[in-house]
Order: structure tokens, then C-alpha cells, then sequence
């Protein structure tokens, strides 16, 4: 008996669940039409989402492999510059601005790129350096486009054309639909049988290291799907930005945002990205309008502080709360 | 192509670069060898105290080499003070993801805390004796640069004996090798942390006298320096402090021989990619096995 | 009741939200060795854990020479004289076999006897003299455990808390470690052991506990429990029928 009503109350607590979430993607859906989305509260919605992009495909690396990965900057540049150089090589005749076809290929040479490095640097006996090799394969891409002539413009970077521009509403609503695609990814991923198999392993390495090759396997195509999701949001902030440039794109911000955001909303959790993406990008946001010049300077002493006083995240301090009860 | 002459002089140069990479390396080899720290403030760090130099030697003129006796003790103060006030929550749970945040929150302090107090602009300390060189076999060395090599092997060779031939450097190891076990033993892990990042730093006040002495530097420059570092330590292989070394030097070499022959935007893809491969075929490091431990 | 070196009072021990120890109570007579018995997962390293304060109770006190110790870090139990000897040995195996003994003899304590301690360790296992400047890593599996009783003994401890000494060690060797045992036991060491080997260690044990999901069970003199019906039907016969 006790058992049948545990049942129906967890059938409960997840249709309400669904209703909510179902709620709130109709609110942020609708946005456009009942409020400016031009205005600059309006831009901080967008780049949160692309944070909420990045950060749940890092979260998905991370939450899946146990691995920091330093090269987020690189794959969102990777799609970024895909997007540029299809675009003004004229390479898939389509229509370019927003075409889902070049946002597609967009993702997908930063997946490929992932799997190249993915394979040496997930194996278990570089588990130390799959930081540092992330970080020294973005240096690498940094310089490739600095050095790639004509073909990147060098620091320069390349200018998109801008005439197709008729208003917010459509970046909006591709990033919308892309947190909430990259969001569904990880929540799948992570509690299909593999993924929760992997994330059992990923706090025991010895065993881990047992299981052999096919652990690698998942392990590298979890960094392939992260990565497809940052290149696919580096081409929505090219056709954003109408410039694509190592400045605008492979500032290390893209890298260490979307870490910071998972962490502060709570590391290994599905919905703390996206807390921590309104959060930060808060934060980020407005005190560049507020603060202006010492804002990096503060911006430190935040990480800092939330990291030594909050480890475990907003969603974490939630399960504190609640758990004193 | 320029002259092969001049290929001597390049080599040289490049082991005199590189010994200050192979300093900054030691450093993060051992933060990371005992509490699995990226530690990449080591170049903002490094910076930081370069300024130190150059403040004391603008303001109250005093001598580079000088000021380096105060400046490594109060580095020795801030790298105990960094463990206990930042790092130590993180390095006990192990948390990597944190350690790392925190680092890269330091870093984001001091780039901006150094823009702040020292403007943008590279500066340079340049003493009277800056200039002084010698000519041997036709290469150029100048006073320096020589110090700065002699101040590396120096540091070097004292980190490597303390951890061989002390009691402490001992403990350091085994809390490396297995936190659980050297606490069973008595040891106060907080305490060898402790002396382990206070010795990071120490390095690090070394080779920020040797690059104020023998380069210009800027507030951001710390963080490619931090890069460079990582890439010699992983040349050298993890916790091998002679390793780190080398790896810095061969790390110098590399780019000062690229940019000699390929141009210096190309040299650094080459130094990425030889750390790329070295991580992919050698991720032990190109100076032994697995095995060996700080 | 004899002089008590160490009495374990009432403790319950959480792994997160999973209890593990309940109410276990535990007295180390001064001078004798003490086993500690049960079945895998009963908590045995647990208890260990708990008094060497790897792990923190939720409820109840420790006491080791009458003063309260489940307040202390690790290593000021180390001082107060208690060492642990843990499951798996955990030599540093990159180390030599002399450094590991010169970092057995880290308090300050034990530093100033340290020539005294490193002979004696040498006289109960002279293979560590031959192979003091080999890495502890490079030993033999009987080897190591003998750096490591050898290791515990430099802390000049009161109290020496040995983790399954036997584990994965031949049968020759199994004897001759629980003959270091008692040669220890011999020269004033007070032993508290766990042990898959239950036969030989009650034989051994002046004391018994047996631990069972948690709890204490039985406990009683080693040859009595080695008489009682239940215990050998229980862990003794158990053991007889799977070899």
C-alpha cells in the first residue's frame, strides 16, 4: 500500500515537474511578444542562454568524463569561425545567415576537432593533463587563426555581412531553443545506463582503468556532444556579432564563465548551469554597466569567495537547507 | 633565412630563457604534485613580483639582487598565506574543479590589481650593469641573463635537496604519493601543503627577478607565462623537479630556435604541438617512466 | 578491571547518510592483544578509521590513556601514541625503505629515539637493513608488511591497530607475520588486530570482539571464543568450507 502511494506521489512530483518546466520555456518562449527584447535586459536574457549553452556542455564533459576541460573558448571560436569562412568563402550555396545547415557543420567540426584531441587526452594515463592539454590545443587553434592569412584575417578576424539583420527575436529564440536542446542532452546522457555507469567510474579511476577501451569510447563522444553544442553557439554569436575576431571569440572569458557558471549554480546537478548562468551573467552584465574598469578585479574576488564559501553551489546550498530540516 | 652563424647564440639564449620557465615550472610542478592544483596564477604570480623588483628598485633604488633576499622571504609568507586562506578547503576535499576557480580568480585579481597600481605599460628594471656582457666564441652573454641561469640551477638544486635530504622534503613526498597514509604517520598535511606552496612561491619570486632583470614584462603576461610553465612541467613529467627544469630549457630552446628559423607566431604552434604530442606519446614526460614521484 | 589503554565507548559512525557502526563499545587492555572479528563489511575498518580519526563518530567517545581522543586530527592521535597500520599496507612506494621508517618516526616524539627505534626495527625484520635503500614499491608482498609493522613501531606507539597483516600473503607467511605479532606483543606492545584469519588469531588474542553489521555481538577471552559452537559454525566453519 505504502509502496502504490510512493509511486503515485513521485508520478505526481515529475508530471508537476514537466508542467513547470513545460511553464517556464512558454514564458521565456512568448518574451518577444510582450516585451522589448531590443532592450538591454533583453541582451543579458541572450547571453545568459549562450552561457547556459556553454556551461551545459562543459557540465556534460565533466559530469561524465570527471575531467576539467580548459578548451571551451576554442570550440565556441572553432564554430564561430566555421560559420564566418563558409559564410564569405560561399562554400554550401545556401543562404547563410542563420541556415541551419552551416550551424550544423558549425558544431560539427568542433566535435571532430574534440575526437582528435579527445582520444590521446581522455585515455587514463593523461587523466592529469586533460586540462592542460585542452588549454594548449585552444593555444594552438589561437595561433592557427592569428597565422591563417587571408583565410582568418589574422587578429583582424572577419567581417560578416550585416544586411540580413531584422531584429532580436530569432537570436533569441536559437539560443532558447539551443539551452534547451543542450540542457535535454545532458539530462539524457547522464541518466542513461552508460552515463550513470561512467559517472560511477569517474570517482574510481583503477577501476575505470579495467573497463577498458569502450569506457574511453563514451567518454570521448560525451566531449564530441559538449563540443557541438559550443561550436553551434559560437556560430549564433557570429551572426550575432557580425564580427568574428580572436578578441570577440577566443577570450578566455568563454572558457572560464561557463565553468564558473557551473560551479556557482552546483557542480554535477542538471539545472545549476542554468541558475548560474542568470546568476553570473548578472553579475557580468550589469557591473560592466556599474562597475566599469575594476569589475575583472571584483569579478576575482567573487570566484574566489563563492568557491571558498560555497563549493558545492547554489543547488547544493538548497540540499543544505533542506537536509537541516 | 638568416645566418647559421648565429645559431649558436639562439641555442645559447634559449637555455638562458628557458631556465626561467623551468623555475616557474618547479613551482607548479610540486602545487600540483601534493594537492593537484593547477596553480595557473603562478604567472600572474611571477609578474606580481617582477613588479616588486621594479617598484623597490624605481622608488628606493635599490638592487635587483638585493631586493630578492626580502622578496623570496615575503614570497615564502604569501605562499603559506594563499594555502591557508584559499586553497585549503579545496586541497582537502581534492576538488579540482575549485583549486582550479580559485586560481584562475587570483589570477583575474592580481592581472587587474597590477593594471591598476602599474598601468598597462611593459616596464623593465635596467640597472647599471645591465648592459654588461661578455663575448665567448663569438656569443653574446650578457651579466643578466647569467645570473638569472645561475639563480635557476641554484633554485633547483635546492628544491631537489630539500626533498631528498630532509625530513620535510620527505614528508612532502609521501603526501604527494598518499595524503591518508602520511596523516597515519603523523604528518599534518596542512603543514606540508603549507611549505609545499610557500616553496611554489618562493620560485616564483625567482623568476620574477630574473624577468624584471632580463625582460619587460606587462600585468597579462603572467597568464601565457603560466601556460609556458605548464608545458615544460609536462615536458619534464609531473613531480620531477630536475624535469621541470630541462623542460623549461627545452622549452626555451624550442621557441627561440622556431622563431630564429620559422618566424615567432609560428614558433609558438610549434611549441604547443610538441606538447600536444608529447602529452600524446611521452604523457609521462621525455626524462623516464612512470614510476618516480616528486 | 586491569589497566584499560583504550576504551571505546557507545560510538555510532555514519558514512553519509548509511550508518555503519552502532553503539560499539570496545576496551584494549594494556599489554595485550586484542582482535577484532567479523565478517566483511561488519565495520571492523571502520572502528579503525574511527579511533586513528580518519573518521569522526557521531555519538559516543573514545578514551586512550583516560583522556578523550575522538575530538583529535589524525596526526595528534599518531602523537598521543595510537598507530595505524591500514588495510592494503599503503607503504609510499616511491619512497626507499629507509625513508618510509624515517617518516614512521615523523612526531617529535619518536624523532629524538630515532637511532634506537631504526634498530629495532632492523633486529625484528633485518631484510629492511639489506633493502633500506630500495624502493618500498620494489618489495615483496611479505616484505612490505614487514616495512610496515616495521614503519608503525618507529612512532613508538602504545597502541599498534593492524588492518588483515595477512592479506594476500602466502600461508608460510601468514605464520611467521602472526609470529612477529606475538614477538611484538612479547616486547610490551599493546596489538589491536582484525583479521580474516580468524583461527589463528583468536589463538593469538588474549581478548575478542566480534563485530556483526555494526554491532558488537560476543565478545570474550580468544580461546573462549575460539570454543563457542556459534563463532565457529559462524566465521571458523564458513571459512573451512569455502577452501
Amino acid at each position: 500500500m505504502k509502496d502504490k502511494i510512493d509511486t503515485y506521489l513521485k508520478k505526481d512530483k515529475r508530471n508537476i515537474s514537466i508542467i513547470i518546466i513545460a511553464l517556464v520555456i512558454i514564458v521565456f518562449g512568448a518574451l518577444p511578444f510582450y516585451s522589448d527584447v531590443d532592450s538591454f535586459f533583453a541582451y543579458y536574457l541572450f547571453l545568459c542562454l549562450l552561457y547556459i549553452i556553454l556551461a551545459q556542455g562543459w557540465n556534460l564533459v565533466a559530469g561524465y568524463t570527471g575531467q576539467i576541460s580548459l578548451g571551451t573558448h576554442a570550440f565556441f571560436a572553432l564554430g564561430a569561425y566555421t560559420t564566418a569562412i563558409i559564410w564569405l568563402n560561399d562554400v554550401t550555396k545556401t543562404w547563410y545567415y542563420f541556415d541551419p545547415l552551416v550551424m550544423i557543420i558549425s558544431g560539427f567540426v568542433p566535435a571532430i576537432f574534440a575526437i582528435l584531441i579527445g582520444i590521446p587526452l581522455l585515455s587514463r594515463l593523461r587523466g592529469d593533463y586533460f586540462s592542460f592539454g585542452t588549454l594548449a590545443a585552444a593555444e594552438v587553434l589561437r595561433i592557427l587563426i592569428l597565422r591563417g592569412g587571408t583565410f582568418t584575417q589574422g587578429a583582424m578576424g572577419l567581417r560578416l555581412p550585416a544586411e540580413g539583420f531584422t531584429g532580436m527575436g530569432i537570436y533569441y529564440w536559437t539560443a532558447l531553443l539551443l539551452a534547451i536542446l543542450a540542457t535535454a542532452a545532458v539530462y539524457f546522457i547522464t541518466r542513461s545506463r552508460i552515463g550513470l555507469a561512467l559517472r560511477a567510474l569517474s570517482e574510481d579511476e583503477t577501476s575505470a582503468a579495467s573497463h577498458g577501451v569502450h569506457i574511453l569510447r563514451y567518454k570521448v563522444l560525451a566531449f564530441a556532444i559538449g563540443s557541438f553544442f559550443m561550436g553551434i553557439c559560437g556560430s549564433l554569436f557570429a551572426y550575432y556579432l557580425f564580427i568574428v575576431s580572436p578578441p570577440a571569440v577566443m577570450n578566455l572569458n568563454w572558457m572560464f564563465l561557463p565553468i564558473l557558471i557551473c560551479v556557482l549554480g552546483g557542480n554535477g546537478t542538471i539545472f545549476g548551469p542554468i541558475i548560474g548562468a542568470f546568476v553570473v551573467g548578472a553579475l557580468f552584465s550589469y557591473g560592466d554597466v556599474f562597475v566599469g574598469q575594476v569589475h575583472p578585479m571584483l569579478s576575482g574576488i567573487l570566484i574566489i569567495l563563492v568557491m571558498k564559501f560555497m563549493p558545492t553551489g547554489i543547488m547544493g546550498l538548497k540540499d543544505r537547507i533542506f537536509a537541516r530540516r | 633565412m638568416p645566418g647559421l652563424s648565429f645559431v649558436p647564440q639562439v641555442i645559447v639564449n634559449g637555455i638562458l630563457f628557458g631556465s626561467m620557465y623551468g623555475t616557474a615550472a618547479i613551482g607548479l610542478s610540486l602545487i600540483f604534485g601534493t594537492m593537484r592544483i593547477v596553480f595557473i596564477a603562478q604567472g600572474a604570480v611571477i609578474v606580481l613580483f617582477a613588479y616588486f623588483s621594479f617598484w623597490l628598485f624605481d622608488k628606493l633604488g635599490i638592487d635587483p639582487y638585493l631586493s630578492l633576499i626580502p622578496i623570496i622571504l615575503v614570497s615564502l609568507l604569501i605562499g603559506a598565506a594563499f594555502y591557508y586562506g584559499l586553497f585549503k578547503e579545496a586541497a582537502a576535499l581534492k576538488d579540482r574543479i575549485g583549486s582550479l576557480l580559485i586560481a584562475v580568480g587570483l589570477m583575474f585579481f592580481l592581472e587587474n590589481f597590477m593594471t591598476v597600481v602599474w598601468t598597462p605599460n611593459p616596464r623593465a628594471v635596467v640597472t647599471s650593469y645591465g648592459f654588461y656582457a661578455f663575448n665567448i666564441f663569438g656569443i653574446h652573454l650578457t651579466l643578466t641573463r647569467l645570473i638569472g641561469l645561475l639563480l635557476a640551477v641554484l633554485a633547483t638544486v635546492g628544491v631537489s635537496t630539500f626533498l631528498r635530504k630532509t625530513l620535510m622534503g620527505t614528508a612532502v613526498r609521501a603526501t604527494s604519493e598518499d595524503v591518508e597514509a602520511s596523516t597515519l604517520m603523523g604528518i599534518n598535511p596542512d603543514r606540508v601543503n603549507a611549505v609545499t606552496f610557500a616553496i611554489g612561491i618562493g620560485l616564483a619570486a625567482i623568476a620574477g627577478t630574473t624577468m624584471a632583470t632580463t625582460y619587460s614584462f606587462d600585468p597579462v603576461y603572467g597568464f601565457e607565462f603560466a601556460i609556458k610553465a605548464l608545458v615544460a612541467l609536462t615536458l619534464g613529467g609531473i613531480g620531477r623537479v630536475y624535469g621541470a627544469l630541462l623542460g623549461g630549457i627545452l622549452l626555451g630552446l624550442i621557441e627561440l630556435l622556431g622563431t630564429f628559423f620559422v618566424g615567432a607566431g609560428w614558433s609558438q604552434a610549434i611549441v604547443f604541438g610538441v606538447f600536444l604530442l608529447t602529452l600524446i606519446f611521452r604523457p609521462y614526460g621525455l626524462f623516464g617512466g612512470p614510476s618516480e614521484k616528486v | 578491571m586491569a589497566n584499560q589503554l583504550l576504551e571505546v565507548k557507545n560510538i555510532d559512525v555514519w558514512y553519509g547518510d548509511v550508518q555503519v557502526l552502532r553503539e560499539v563499545s570496545l576496551q584494549v587492555e594494556e599489554g595485550t592483544i586484542v582482535a577484532l572479528v567479523g565478517a566483511n563489511g561488519a565495520g571492523k575498518t571502520t572502528l579503525l578509521k574511527t579511533i586513528s580519526g580518519l573518521l569522526q563518530p557521531r555519538k559516543g567517545e573514545i578514551l586512550f590513556t583516560g583522556k578523550p581522543l575522538h575530538n583529535l586530527k589524525p596526526q595528534d592521535i599518531v602523537d598521543r601514541g595510537i598507530i595505524h597500520v591500514p588495510e592494503g599496507r599503503r607503504l609510499f612506494a616511491s619512497l626507499t625503505v629507509l625513508e618510509n621508517l624515517k617518516l614512521g618516526a615523523y612526531i617529535k616524539r619518536a624523532r629524538t629515539n630515532f637511532d634506537q627505534s631504526l634498530k629495532r626495527a632492523y633486529d625484528l625484520f633485518p631484510v629492511l637493513e639489506e633493502r633500506k635503500n630500495q624502493k618500498a614499491g620494489t618489495l615483496s608482498g611479505g616484505e612490505q608488511q614487514m616495512l610496515a609493522i616495521g614503519r608503525a613501531i618507529m612512532a613508538q606507539p602504545k597502541l599498534i591497530m593492524l588492518d588483515e597483516p595477512s592479506l594476500g600473503l602466502s600461508p608460510i607467511l601468514v605464520k611467521t607475520i602472526f609470529e612477529f605479532i606475538r614477538t611484538l606483543n612479547e616486547q610490551k606492545a599493546t596489538i589491536l588486530l582484525i583479521e580474516q584469519n580468524i583461527n589463528q588469531t583468536l589463538k593469538i588474542a588474549h581478548q575478542a570482539f566480534v563485530l556483526k553489521i555494526g554491532k558488537i555481538v560476543m565478545s570474550g577471552r580468544g580461546d573462549e571464543l575460539l570454543a563457542n559452537e556459534e563463532i565457529r559454525k559462524a566465521y571458523i566453519g564458513e571459512r573451512v568450507r569455502k577452501q
